[in-house]
């Protein structure tokens, strides 16, 4: 008896050790900087040594901060892509399922963007839709359109950079969807057919609700992936565009922290960023929760 | 069961939220362990070449550049190296774009190379904030290098007493001085018929524009113009519109913002007509400024700026240039800015006298200099050096003369250069695309964004104020 329970101390203990190094890397480099930086957000830090506690000093100037509603505006707008984004990769999935000639070569270009460097897509795109050369402004012209030019224009430029995110991420989730589509039980689909449904009833009525847990992640994934944009913007608009109407939260918090020495402002953004986040992603699994009890 | 679920997922949305905030800080991290990875290469690699020795002195250098910069750079180092033995040094290299960034990173956390660029709009932050060391007395006893003999407009970019910047004590040496001149296609006016622009007497703009409508044409006859007279870029060429005619967007005791100046909405206004009213620029649809640059570059453009680093690049062009000085305003003189870059010791280095030396031995020695200056990377920083290279009008372009002028004589720091940040003057550019675009008059313009720009100006002055303390 004696014996066994020594064993099962010593193996509480191997356990514990075992968690240890994710455990410990988590404090380092996420729950310590987090704290610190709610801290530094209730300090003037400069990032060069200076920090003297301010109060919600910060936070109360971010109220009437024009540059950070309009960022926070921009941030949202450009999460029109999400939807449009998951209709289409759900689109491709459905065709791809079908098994048409060529599946997994369809596959493979689709899923390229999500492999290369988002840098290097940043600056082919930049190129892309350059008003003069671009290759979006040449095709357009084969349909005698003059396109605008693109980046350069308060009106175009977050549709652009949506654009572009959508086909970045269109490979990602279209995986995931025919992943899903694959996996949902054949028997429904053939019990469906014997009770006379069509093709748009089988698939609202069983690839739609089977499909929507992988809707859903993907839903919460991307919603917190867009309000962190950053590299597309500040790769192809690098002053924030046209009178800041490209330019994201996270880009202002960089512009403040590393251009204007004003790290604790930054970090007081930041924080109301993290916050905005949590609360979205809360009422999405809230309203994902009454869904399921439906 | 449901009560354990529920944990879950607020254990998962802390999670979520927590990666956010850390975010920033995590790349910035990894931004460092790529930095300090590369320098153990080079350390390992250094150290294994020097067995031999028994105490290796050892610098980190960081800086930035294109290839041609570094790789000038780089030689110039082995050769310092060769000439200090005992002295190693260990190089970080970045692009341009990326080098504020990580310099900041490098600061915050602690981590100051012992010599590095940095921007001499930063220096008054940097010293207030003990970063940069005083090297005043290793480079006044480097009997290696005259500082009478470097540009005092450059040396003065790198003294700061405390309060003020141009006396003091040095902080830094400049790397370079970049004056920003005017081109012009010498072949185009010469194909035109159109008479070459005086390099001693400026155009007045009512002859800046004449002469660029004579050069706007339509060559191929499609009806669009495809030459033009210029295509400037508003970021860097507004300013020697508005200085030359007697306007500015400081004030003089740096705490106004003075845009709202009618000499100034004059210049500014000026500036837009180019486009819109005299269309001697490519318009609106046709160009942004990476375009002009293009098109100057395939010969399109009569006039376009020309700074010292674009002269690798400009001797293989097409066509024949030259530096003239850029049109006068109504105070009847050119204007324009002149950039710097400074080397600077961290004030945490331990061998302050080797670093203090690679810093005399990268601005002003005579061979470290004249290796820069072979390379084609920089004009030179030493007078007498200078006297030579600009008398040799055999290569492109002719009139050297005209970049010493603007560095000994008409050359200014940019506005956002004087003050401890620049974001109030940066806010002027973001705003500008309507101006430009015709849709608002300069007049309207500047009375809206006098009070954001003020409000700017007045957080940096009182950031500036605390950092003393």
């Amino acid at each position: 008896m004696e014996t066994k329970s020594n064993l099962y101390r010593k193996e509480k203990y191997y356990g514990l050790l075992f968690i240890l190094p994710p455990v410990l890397g988590f404090i380092i480099f996420g729950l310590y900087p987090t704290l610190y930086s709610v801290y530094s957000s209730f300090t003037d830090m400069d990032g060069l040594g200076q920090m003297n506690f301010i109060g919600l000093d910060n936070y109360k100037e971010l109220w009437s901060d024009e540059l950070f509603h309009k960022s926070m505006f921009n941030t949202v707008f450009m999460m029109i892509g999400i939807p449009i984004g998951l209709i289409l990769a759900l689109l491709l999935a459905l065709g791809l399922n079908r098994g048409i000639w060529g599946t997994t070569a369809f596959r493979v270009i689709y899923y390229i963007p999500v492999i290369s460097s988002l840098a290097a897509i940043s600056i082919l795109w930049q190129w892309a839709y350059n008003g003069d050369y671009g290759l979006v402004n040449q095709f357009l012209d084969l349909f005698g359109i003059e396109g605008p030019n693109w980046l350069a224009d308060k009106n175009t430029v977050k549709p652009a950079i949506m654009l572009m995110a959508i086909w970045k991420g269109l490979g990602y989730t279209m995986l995931l969807y025919l992943a899903a589509i694959q996996s949902v039980p054949k028997d429904y689909y053939e019990a469906a057919d014997l009770d006379g449904a069509n093709g748009w009833q089988a698939f609202w009525n069983i690839t739609w609700p089977m499909v929507k847990p992988v809707t859903f992640f993907l839903v919460v994934t991307n919603i917190i992936g867009g309000s962190q944009i950053f590299t597309e913007i500040n790769i192809m608009t690098s002053t924030g565009g046209p009178e800041f109407s490209s330019a994201s939260v996270v880009f202002y918090i960089w512009q403040k922290a590393f251009g204007n020495l004003q790290m604790g402002y930054a970090s007081a953004m930041s924080v109301v960023l993290g916050l905005f986040i949590f609360i979205v992603t809360l009422i999405q699994f809230r309203l994902d929760k009454s869904n399921q009890n439906d | 069961m449901a009560k354990k679920k529920g944990l879950l997922s607020v254990a998962a949305l802390s999670m979520a939220t927590v990666l956010v905030l850390s975010g920033c800080g995590g790349n910035n991290e990894s931004g460092n362990n790529g930095a300090t990875g590369a320098n153990a290469g080079n350390t390992g690699a250094s150290n294994s070449g020097n067995g031999g020795k028994v105490e290796t002195k050892e610098l980190s250098f960081m800086f930035r550049g294109g290839t041609d910069e570094q790789k000038a750079y780089t030689k110039v180092i082995e050769k310092f190296e060769a000439d200090h033995p005992g002295v190693k040094v260990k190089i970080t290299v970045t692009a341009a774009d990326q080098y504020a960034t990580k310099l900041k990173a490098a600061i915050t956390g602690k981590k100051v190379p012992d010599v590095f660029y940095f921007n001499y709009g930063d220096l008054r932050a940097y010293v207030n904030s003990g970063v940069l060391a005083d090297i005043t007395e290793q480079i006044e006893g480097n009997s290696n290098i005259d500082i009478a003999n470097i540009w005092e407009k450059g040396v003065n970019l790198y003294r700061y007493d405390g309060n003020v910047v141009g006396q003091g004590q040095l902080y830094g040496l400049p790397k370079d001085l970049g004056p920003f001149a005017l081109g012009y296609n010498k072949t185009m006016f010469e194909k035109a018929g159109v008479p070459l622009p005086d390099k001693d007497k400026p155009y007045t703009w009512d002859e800046f524009i004449e002469v660029n409508k004579q050069l706007t044409k339509d060559n191929n006859g499609d009806g669009k113009p495809d030459q033009y007279g210029t295509g400037f870029n508003v970021n860097w060429s507004l300013q020697s519109f508005v200085w030359s005619n007697g306007a500015d967007w400081l004030s003089e005791d740096g705490t106004k913002v003075t845009i709202d100046d009618p000499k100034f909405v004059e210049a500014l206004q000026y500036f837009a007509d180019m486009q819109n009213v005299h269309k001697i620029t490519p318009s609106i649809e046709d160009a942004q400024t990476l375009d002009t640059y293009q098109r100057w570059m395939k010969g399109e453009l009569a006039f376009f700026p020309v700074g010292p680093w674009d002269m690798p690049t400009y001797e293989k062009l097409p066509f024949d240039y030259d530096l003239i000085p850029y049109p006068a305003g109504s105070t009847g003189k050119s204007a324009t800015w002149v950039g710097s870059l400074g080397i600077g010791v961290s004030s945490k280095t331990k061998h302050p006298q080797e670093a203090a030396e690679l810093v005399a031995y990268l601005t002003g020695s005579q061979e470290g200099m004249q290796m820069l200056v072979d390379a084609k990377v920089q004009i030179p920083n030493l007078k007498d050096m200078a006297a030579t290279w600009a008398a040799d009008t055999a290569t492109k372009p002719a009139n050297k003369q005209e970049f010493m002028d603007i560095v000994n004589d008409y050359g200014r720091s940019l506005p956002g250069e004087r003050t401890y940040n620049a974001e109030w003057y940066n806010l002027f550019f973001t705003d500008i695309q309507p101006v430009l675009d015709g849709k608002v008059t300069a007049a309207d313009y500047v009375k809206a964004e006098q009070p954001k720009m003020q409000k700017l100006l007045d957080k940096a002055l009182e950031q500036e104020a605390k950092s003393k303390q």
